[in-house]
């Protein structure tokens, strides 16, 4: 009954309640078209970079994180790799060595990072062969051949077919020296990578470190970048625990995860200024509510009434008016991201020179996480809960002979 | 011998007390018994509206106490004075009586929720109010469809549902015509012949006053006569 009166009660004012649950309307999607696409940015963004480097998720033998050495270092594990592949969340593994060594070509010396990869799982994940600027890409055989940064390259001042002399630390305390043919170069979006990273295929560099069938670490992608806490938690009860560590790109790349909150705060201030504004137009519109119907809201407390579910009326029109709004936002919202999923937004000129030059897709995808949806939903039911105290204070107070006589 | 129903016991009421008091109503003894007809008159401004309303536990006198069925209403707390409205008391008030977005059916039925009655039960004592007031075809009517007579009909049907001890009438016909004031008369009469229920309801308009079977007269708050008659 209440829910009836609540709800014959808002369409009393029809242009009222529109133009209130179109504010709310606009406010929802508005904010919904900006979350998805900071988001969809922000995912872009990380899977590029995890691609390159860490991957979503990476296993280690345990205590390998706190000491990278070659020591800590694991064994091939077959029936990890079924574990891992077995989950549906997992797109891709890359079981990866990665060690520390001093590399020269002629006068220059300088260290690398030597990453020895599986380069066919590698360029099913990040497009490496792409990325070739000079020569080829290395195949997965024991060729001797390797493939450089273009920065470190261009700081060496060598060419491909150089020959290049890798020094580095072993496996047990051994040596690990050897020559090589540089068989191509990459151009990477990360500066970082650019100018330090060697790769070779992991047979070869597990020979020249003497740790054969050796991993320092597995790289899991990730279907949905929103997963990532869900899968950690399932693959920490799946796979030998005393045995592997489980680590997220967030612990990995720290300083990642909080330019990310750090940029997402300015994002929540502009939508808090957007509901901000609606609430304004949403409290307005209950005042009146009250105001215009007081000798009635006095007539049924005379018959009556109880005070409380008076308040619980106009506590129920306010929530159906900003729900109307909410959801038909969600929805459109919904709408407006399907459509943009199917097309996608192709940058053009400048824009698309930098997002290349990092190594980005640039391609604005939206992200369409149902979180984006369900917080908007809350944040205005809340709002509607909290806008509605006022007036309902107001009926707590109303004095029936007053309210008829008004 | 017949119950007092209503004892309003040495009643005033002050507004303003502090900046320019108005002694609204002053020392006023009613008592009214089961089954009486009485009519609350006087000149504008001489009280009826402040007294019913203390009456009806609407409004909080500034002395003196007010005893509905052997229960002083005056000492009730807020939330028990608004549930001892529901189920004792019936009002009708000069005009707007009704929720504008409920039909006459709804309106009835309503007090009847707050009540929780069962759908079944309420259908049916619904019809049957409706029909007392002659309103049977006009059931799924909202009040902006009917005639301010059938609006104060329904209205005393709404007051009648929940079997109240008394109804409670403010100028009822202040706002209707002859006709339709001298109709909601006959009904009231006949509810208060039928049911026995306790009707008092103030009024300026001689042709209501002459069918009234007591005659309370307020002149500045004060009991100025009280006398039974005959009604015509
Ligand atoms: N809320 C109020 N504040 C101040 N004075 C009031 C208030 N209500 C009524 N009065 C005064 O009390 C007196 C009685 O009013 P009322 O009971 O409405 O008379 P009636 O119903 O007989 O016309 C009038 O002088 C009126 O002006
Ligand atoms: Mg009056």
């Amino acid at each position: 009954m209440l829910l009836k009166l609540a709800w014959l009660n808002i369409w009393r004012n029809k242009r009222r309640t529109i133009i209130t649950a179109t504010s709310v309307f606009f406010a929802v999607l508005l904010a919904i078209i900006f979350r998805s696409l900071t988001d969809g940015v922000y995912d872009n963004m990380i899977h590029n970079v995890v691609s390159y480097s860490s991957g979503y998720l990476q296993i280690h033998q345990k205590g390998y994180w706190d000491e990278q050495s070659i020591d800590n270092t694991f064994e091939e594990d077959n029936q990890l790799y079924e574990e891992l592949l077995k989950n549906p969340k997992v797109t891709h593994i890359m079981p990866r060595l990665e060690t520390f060594a001093l590399a020269s070509y002629s006068e220059k010396t300088k260290g690398v990072l030597v990453l020895g990869i599986d380069p066919d799982k590698e360029k099913e994940v990040n497009n490496l062969h792409e990325k070739i600027v000079a020569g080829e890409y290395i195949e997965g055989i024991n060729d001797n051949a390797v493939v450089l940064g273009e920065g470190l390259a261009s700081q060496l001042k060598l060419k491909v077919n150089d020959t290049l002399v890798l020094l580095g630390q072993g496996y047990h305390a051994s040596s690990a020296a050897a020559k090589f043919r540089v068989k191509g170069l990459v151009k990477l979006g990360a500066i970082e990578l650019n100018n330090n990273v060697v790769y070779m295929p992991l047979q070869q560099s597990q020979a020249m470190h003497g740790a054969e069938n050796r991993l320092t670490s597995v790289s899991v992608m990730l279907d949905k970048a929103s997963n990532l806490e869900d899968l950690k938690h399932t693959l920490l009860k799946s796979i030998d625990a005393d045995k592997y560590e489980v680590m997220s790109w967030k612990e990995m790349m720290p300083e990642m995860d909080q330019f990310i909150e750090a940029d997402s705060t300015g994002h929540y201030i502009i939508i808090g200024v957007l509901y901000f504004i609606i609430s304004f137009g949403l409290f307005g519109t209950l005042l009146m509510m009250v105001f215009e119907r007081k000798h009635e809201l006095g007539i049924l407390i005379a018959i009556g009434m109880k005070k409380r579910l008076l308040a619980l009326v106009l506590l129920l029109e306010s929530i159906m008016i900003s729900l109307i709004g909410c959801f038909t936002g969600v929805i459109a919202g919904i709408l407006f991201i399907k459509w943009f999923t199917i097309h996608p937004i192709h940058l053009t000129g400048d824009l698309k020179q930098v997002y290349e030059d990092y190594g980005i897709e640039s391609i604005i995808y939206l992200s369409s996480h149902e979180k984006i949806f369900i917080v908007q939903t809350l944040i205005v039911l809340i709002l509607s809960i909290l806008l509605a105290f006022y007036p309902g204070y107001k009926v707590m107070k109303l004095k029936p002979v007053e309210a008829i006589n008004s | 011998m017949a119950q007092t129903i209503i004892d309003a016991h040495n009643v005033s009421k002050t507004f303003n007390p502090k900046t320019v008091p108005v002694h609204a109503v002053q020392n006023v003894h009613v008592h009214i018994e089961e089954g009486e007809f009485v009519a609350l008159v006087g000149p504008s401004g001489s009280g009826k509206s402040t007294l019913l309303n203390m009456m009806g536990g609407l409004d909080e006198p500034t002395a003196g106490s007010v005893i509905i069925d052997g229960v002083e209403i005056t000492e009730l707390s807020e939330n028990k004075l608004i549930d001892f409205r529901l189920h004792n008391i019936g009002f009708v008030f000069q005009s707007f009586n009704l929720i504008p977005v409920l039909t006459a059916k709804e309106n009835v039925g309503f007090v009847l929720q707050l009540q929780h009655m069962p759908k079944a039960e309420r259908e049916k004592r619904v019809l049957t109010l409706l029909e007392e007031v002659g309103l049977e075809d006009k059931i799924n009517s909202k009040p902006g469809e009917l005639s301010g007579g059938q609006q104060q009909r329904v209205a005393v049907a709404r007051a009648l549902a929940s079997k109240p001890k008394i109804i409670l009438a403010d100028e009822p016909t202040a706002n209707l015509d002859s006709k339709s004031a001298a109709n909601l008369l006959d009904i009231m009469a006949k509810l208060n012949k039928e049911e026995k229920i306790t009707f008092l309801f103030s009024t300026h308009d001689q042709r209501v006053i002459k069918k009234a079977r007591r005659v309370i007269t307020l002149v500045d708050g004060k009991v100025a006569s009280d006398v039974q008659q005959i009604p015509s």
